[in-house]
């Protein structure tokens, strides 16, 4: 039987999980980390609040979302150029260039997804010079490849055939 | 209706009916303990799984692990030049060719598919970007295509 304060909703008959249990449900790698509490119904403020759009940005918004577009366009025949006229140094480092950019704006959306600013706060920067960083870690990496080897394509095939 | 049996009624709602003075900001404040009592949306696994929810959480999973290991291929290359570490591709010839048959063609689909399942996933996720095939038959037909050249493109580079 509903108690009057939990059918106007001032009170919970459910069994909520004590912060304890519902911690050892959390994966071992982020169980250490503290989040920012969010405030019930994720609502700042109140719903009538008029909506403050984020100031603009040069690198996002809809110039960001067209040149991961474009980026992902000029991936598709470079992607299969390998396969039915054989690599080159200029297709594989163009490739390879663009990879690492594809790589990186999808990292990116898998930080903003999953390591969201609002619940883990400056972690969501850390992450964010963390992927910059190996970015360009791995941009020199390739700079390696490119001149020292085959390219990527020429690594994998040789692996293929190993 | 008499008078006397409006106000007879008048009496009988005001006794039904509390309210209670609060000002704006107690509102406010009971409308958030009222939040927290809320049932909390339930996540993905309530979902029977579909077609469109597998294949766009495979097109992630795939695009992760293949840029992931892409990432450790080029800083491999860099962290071993920088400390002067004895690496190339022959070295990765090496292992791979010393690997037993069965493990060499486990590894080999295990690149083959997921790139074969991303290429084409993301061309019809191009597809759709261009405002085309943005409809419920259009996103299956799509999506069946997608694992039909899946299946093939994949069994090609990893078995022939």
């Amino acid at each position: 039987m509903l108690s009057l304060t939990s059918r106007i909703g001032l009170s919970s008959s459910r069994t909520i999980l004590s912060s304890q249990t519902a911690a050892l449900f959390r994966p071992i790698l982020i169980r250490g980390i503290k989040t920012i509490p969010q405030p019930p119904g994720f609502i700042v403020g109140t719903v009538n609040d008029a909506y403050v759009p984020p100031p603009p940005h040069k690198l996002e918004g809809s110039l960001h979302w067209t040149s991961e577009r474009l980026v992902a366009i000029g991936m598709v025949p470079l992607a299969l150029a390998p396969f039915i006229t054989g690599t080159s140094s200029v297709i594989d480092s163009t490739f390879s260039a663009l990879l690492l950019y594809h790589c990186y704006a999808g990292f990116q959306s898998c930080i903003i997804d999953y390591i969201p600013r609002r619940v883990y706060g400056p972690l969501h920067n850390y992450a964010m010079y963390l992927l910059t960083f190996g970015t360009g870690v791995a941009g020199y990496g390739l700079y390696q490849i490119e001149s020292k080897e085959d390219g990527v394509a020429g690594i994998i095939s040789k692996v293929w055939k190993a | 209706m008499s008078a006397s049996r409006l106000s007879a009624a008048r009496v009988l709602l005001a006794r039904s009916v509390s309210t209670v003075k609060a000002s704006h900001d107690q509102e406010n404040e009971i409308l958030i303990a009222q939040r927290k009592n809320r049932p909390v949306s339930p996540h993905l696994t309530i979902y029977q799984p579909q077609l469109t929810m597998v294949l766009s959480s495979f097109h992630r999973i795939t695009g992760v692990a293949m840029a992931g290991a892409f990432y450790a291929l080029t800083c491999g290359y860099a962290a071993t030049s920088i400390l002067n570490i004895p690496f190339d591709a022959s070295v990765l010839v090496g292992v791979f060719a010393s690997l037993p048959v069965a493990v060499k063609l486990s590894a080999k689909a295990l690149m083959a598919y997921p790139f074969a399942f991303h290429f084409g996933n993301g061309i019809r996720h191009l597809v759709w970007d261009f405002g085309k095939e943005l409809s419920i038959p259009g996103v299956y037909r799509t999506g069946y295509a997608v694992l039909a050249v899946t299946a093939v493109f994949g069994s090609y580079l990893a078995f022939f």
